[in-house]
């Protein structure tokens, strides 16, 4: 073995060059699996760091559609410092009558107990909201609002019917990550305002947030238990949700690990396109050292000596490879980091974490044994007689480097499926790339075996893109692949994003209602209609306006089974832990989309009937003729599920979950939403009509809630095209591997063409044909393999409607061919570039 | 002395000098030659390994550029064209056949005869790819590719593909040199034979001296100059 190490140590001497690409495509990848791991890492450990700010205290309690007792509220009073928070969704009007959706948020006790909140042109919180003037309470409020009603600090302003004085701009509460989404800008006031302004009288709805800080020293667990032991004692009814410290954003923890480990798994894809390389450098290497395995054999080696001292050469240079991408996936996010931290929406902590670096540095090395060890073959198999005749070459043959290959692919994937967050969609995805890369590779042979075909077809030029194309050293076997697979992502991406942007952007503003409205007094539903037909100048059509009641509850028990003790799907899980949206319709909705049972009659007033979306019902197993439980407005209803249908919530018509028989809550004082599809200067003429009469009913304009939805996903895709690109670039690599391979050889081929009569013009087309088709083929394939890959994901996980971005799918095809000419034409440049006499003498 | 009404001569060099850069500095080649050859004419050019032969056939067929001197090609200074309009002038009218054959990998035999002719776009360029194939003996090999034709074979594809287009000029740069004594004889044969059947001036380098003694006129050169006659 010594002697296989020493004999790879001289051959060291020969430099790194025909490795650079080998260590590129290895260093790539590497770096692209250690950066998307350690930006994670980053944000997750930013978010335990500021576990206590994120979640604002050590302990929070949540209730819908109620405030909290004096008993609970004793209950954690005892346990340590309390704030109490409520948030309700108003409209917010400025004197000139412009209005907007808020969500207006009232604060009780030392708000806030971690962290602080950051306000501009108004000095502390609790100085802002202790000062009122004339009644009117104090609010800081976000600059959007400001923007929106043309306001400036020092209005007055209203929420619903309160007066409030905008005092500050509020820039940043410790606890907005816990706390989701808002629907309008934020309106910070003090918890007395919003009970004053009626808003907790129950005719919206709302929910109370109770927020604990434990003296210093306190045990987390026995708190908490305590405060569970302390709600049973005082007989709390209701469903409370309990949170602590440790799990302040467990929605945007999973989603950092869920982004993490998909911009990782590209990672991971341009390793293996970039594989292709790593093999084409060994191929390469070893082609050349013939001679020099040849003769070792010839002096009394064995087959193993050579193979060995390769391999002891390659695995020296894939650790090489490994420590370069190490390094530069670990310093990216560092540098990003000190540059990007301030505009970062979520807290982040930059620093070197091992487990990422580890994990990468694990995929680099099983993917370096995966695609170097089978070519390594070659050494143990070139015969001493390759001496005498060069055209003597070792075919890769089946022994121990093809084995070793195998389990280092099979271990490649293992790691790749157990590390993942959901090892199902992980295998999906190995299992996508794997078939990807394979059928990419026996495209590459066919398109060798079909330009063998079109020789015979072809003349000049042409002919000798064409052989090439067909030869032993094609391009279409190797960097197709690999481009292929690059543009198959990185495709998939771009489809996925331009089918939701044309959802959000295209779409939904023809299918979807431009406006909502919630909180229409049950009693002056016909105004309310009026109203709204008087603003729209004409009564509208039902496909232009729909108004339904509308309540919310949650199902408690399925055929008398209560729903924790129910085998319900995961996907359908959220519908069972919520309150759900309800209606109560009398006669058969338009687009009501029965899938299964009748619809009741108009008049019916027999027992409760419900009619169910179809993903509840299959995801608890519900058939018509099914009764299942619901607890609404504080009571209980045993109702038999009479129509399951398909619920469509982009479009318009009545998307409730949940819809009852009219008769089964007669006499309820239900307030209404409704829906309008409405022109911007009619949205305008709306909103204006019904702050005069209607000052109490939210007005939520969707089409700026799509444009805003858009803005996060285009922000969210940017990191993931990134990644993509990588894995883009990787097949460059590949592309740049195999036209160095094969460098010497086209030189003496261009200097023959030359001799031959041909000028540059013609060898540069015969090489831009060559690669020019390489590039063809492989982005139209990859951007076949792409739609393939974004259909499912569009159709089924986002159930949006797919449409294909043909000028995006275009500009990749076109790239990919024009990059490929572009390495054709530098390829043949470089050729021509040299000396034919020195060429033609080197034989 | 040259006669000027003559037409011109498929090649005169006139004090063609080239330098060359190596490692250990630059290297000079050759050192003034003065060479005409008559249109038909064989000359055989002999010499030590080293003295610049095969330099003097790059020179000579436009493949170098000269440090000095000039080289005409049926008349024509090769300094005043590019290298296209080198490959050109060479297109249809001048061939080389090498040592080491330099046929292209990727083709058959039949291919490789046939490029030539269809670079220079001749309509029926496989038809006479395939006639020429069967006058160096190859008719069987056509679809054949270099690596699975023997060393003979290949130098004598390379004949073919040097002669199909009729050159009024054949350089052969040791064309027997990596072939046994048969195939050197039989190779040899072919060649003065084509070429007379052709017309084609001939330029032979050589070491072995009764191919070189099978030209009309034989030249010697040395340490980069020619000492003509021997």
């Amino acid at each position: 073995m010594w002697l296989a190490v020493r004999l790879a140590a001289r051959e060291f001497r020969g430099g790194l060059r025909g490795f650079r690409i080998f260590l590129a495509c290895l260093a790539l990848g590497v770096a692209a699996i250690a950066a998307a791991g350690s930006v994670a890492d980053a944000f997750k450990a930013g978010l335990a760091s500021q576990a206590r700010e994120v979640l604002g205290g050590d302990l929070s309690v949540t209730v819908a559609r109620r405030g909290f007792t004096p008993a609970e509220q004793a209950v954690f009073a005892r346990l340590g410092a309390v704030t109490y928070a409520v948030s309700v969704e108003a409209m917010g009007e400025a004197p000139s009558g412009e209005r907007h959706l808020v969500e207006l948020r009232g604060v009780a006790g030392p708000y806030p107990l971690a962290g602080r909140v950051e306000l501009s042109g108004g000095a502390s919180l609790a100085e802002v909201l202790a000062a009122r003037d004339g009644g009117a309470a104090s609010a800081a409020v976000e600059p959007e609002l400001l923007q929106r009603l043309h306001l400036r600090l020092g209005d007055r302003f209203l929420v619903g019917r309160t007066p409030l004085i905008a005092r500050a701009v509020l820039r940043s509460e410790p606890d907005r990550l816990s706390r989701g989404f808002a629907l309008g800008p934020r309106v910070l006031t003090t918890f007395a305002a919003v009970q004053s302004g009626g808003f907790l009288d129950g005719a919206v709805p709302f929910g109370e947030t109770a927020r604990i800080a434990l003296p210093p020293g306190a045990d987390l667990a026995v708190a908490k238990a305590k405060l569970r032991a302390g709600l049973a004692a005082v007989g709390s009814t209701g469903h409370w949700r309990i949170g602590d410290r440790n799990d302040a954003a467990p929605g945007l923890k999973r989603m950092i690990d869920e982004l993490g480990y998909f911009l990782g798994f590209i990672g991971l894809a341009s390793l293996v396109a970039g594989g292709l390389g790593v093999q084409g450098a060994v191929a390469a290497h070893l082609d050349a050292r013939k001679t020099s395995i040849a003769t070792l054999k010839a002096l009394g080696a064995d087959s193993a000596l050579p193979r060995n001292m390769f391999l002891i050469q390659i695995f020296v240079l894939a650790l090489l490879g490994v420590a370069i991408g190490l390094a530069v996936g670990a310093d990216t996010p560092l540098m990003l980091g000190g540059l990007i931290r301030r505009d970062l929406p979520v807290p982040a902590v930059f620093a070197l974490y091992p487990a990422p670096l580890v994990r990468a540095a694990a995929f680099g090395l099983l993917s370096a044994a995966a695609f170097a060890l089978a070519p390594l073959g070659r050494a143990r198999s070139t015969p001493p007689a390759a001496l005498f005749r060069h055209e003597l070459s070792a075919r890769p043959s089946f022994g121990p480097e093809v084995i070793g290959s195998a389990l280092a692919a099979c271990g490649l994937i293992a790691l790749t499926v157990v590390t993942a967050p959901t090892p199902l969609a992980a295998a999906a995805m190995t299992a996508g790339v794997v078939a990807a890369f394979v059928g990419l590779w026996l495209l590459g042979l066919a398109a060798a075996h079909i330009a063998g075909g079109l020789r015979s077809r072809s003349r000049g030029v042409a002919r000798i893109g064409v052989a090439n194309l067909a030869g032993p050293g094609s391009a279409a076997r190797t960097a197709a692949p690999a481009i292929g697979l690059g543009v198959a992502l990185l495709s998939a991406v771009v489809l996925i994003q331009s089918s939701l942007l044309a959802q959000v952007s295209r779409i939904a503003p023809r299918t979807a209602p431009s406006m909502v409205f919630t909180g229409i007094p049950s009693d002056r539903g016909g105004a309310f209609d009026s109203e709204i037909a008087t603003a729209m100048g004409g009564a509208p059509s039902p496909h232009a306006y729909l108004r339904a009641p509308f309540f919310s509850g949650r199902i408690v028990a399925v055929r008398g089974q209560p729903v924790e003790r129910l085998r319900i799907e995961p996907d359908a899980r959220w519908a069972f832990d919520r309150d759900l949206n309800m209606s109560v319709l009398g006669p058969e909705p338009l687009n009501a989309g029965v899938v299964r049972g009748h619809w009741w009659p108009a008049a019916y007033a027999g027992p409760p009937l419900a009619a169910l979306s179809a993903d509840i019902a299959r995801g608890a197993g519900i058939r018509p003729g099914d009764e299942i439980t619901l607890e609404v407005l504080g009571r209980r209803i045993d109702a038999k599920v009479a129509v399951v249908r398909r619920v469509d919530f982009a479009a318009f018509g009545a998307s409730f979950p949940i819809v009852l028989d009219p008769a089964a809550l007669a006499g309820a004082d239900l307030r209404s939403v409704a829906i309008a599809r409405a022109s911007p200067a009619q949205e305008q003429q709306i909103t204006a009509a019904l702050g005069r009469d209607f000052p109490e009913v939210n007005v939520i304009s969707v089409r700026e809630a799509l444009e805003e939805a858009a803005q996060i996903f285009d922000r969210l895709t940017v990191a993931i095209r990134a990644a993509a690109a990588v894995a883009a670039l990787a097949g460059l690599l590949v592309l740049a591997g195999a036209i160095a391979a094969r460098a010497q050889a086209r030189a003496r081929e261009a200097t023959i063409l030359k001799v031959l009569g041909a000028t540059r013009a013609q060898i540069l087309a015969a090489y831009a044909i060559e690669y020019g088709a390489v590039g063809l083929l492989a982005g139209i394939a990859g951007v076949a393999l792409g739609c393939m890959a974004a259909w499912p994901v569009v159709v089924k996980v986002f159930e949006a409607t797919w449409s294909l971005d043909w000028s995006g799918v275009a500009t990749l095809v076109i790239a990919a061919c024009l990059l490929a000419t572009l390495g054709g034409v530098i390829a043949a440049a470089v050729a021509l570039g040299r000396r034919p006499a020195p060429v033609l003498r080197t034989e | 002395m040259f006669d000027a009404s003559a037409p011109p001569a498929p090649l005169s060099l006139f004090g063609v000098g080239l330098v060359l850069p190596s490692a250990a500095g630059p290297v000079e080649i050759l050192r003034g030659v003065d060479f005409r050859v008559a249109p038909g004419e064989r000359v055989a050019i002999v010499g030590p390994s080293g003295c610049g032969k095969s330099s003097l056939i790059a020179v000579a067929a436009g493949l170098e550029r000269p440090t000095r001197g000039e080289v005409r090609l049926f008349g024509c200074d090769l300094s005043s064209l590019g290298e296209d309009g080198r490959a050109r002038l060479r297109r249809g009218r001048v061939s080389l056949v090498f040592q080491a054959f330099h046929l292209l990998p990727n083709m058959t035999a039949e291919e490789n005869v046939a490029t030539p002719l269809e670079i220079a776009g001749e309509a029926n360029a496989r038809h006479t790819a395939r006639a020429w194939l069967d006058r160096v003996g190859l008719s069987a090999r056509t679809r054949h590719y270099p690596h699975q034709l023997s060393g003979g074979e290949q130098q004598r594809v390379a004949l073919a593909r040097a002669l199909a287009a009729r050159p009024e000029l054949l350089f052969a740069d040791e064309p027997t040199g990596n072939l046994d004594a048969v195939n050197a004889a039989g190779v040899a044969d072919l060649m003065f034979e084509l070429a007379r059947e052709v017309g084609s001036a001939m330029v032979l380098v050589t070491h072995d001296p009764a191919l070189a003694a099978r030209a009309g006129r034989k030249v010697q050169m040395f340490d980069g100059r020619m000492v003509e006659p021997v």
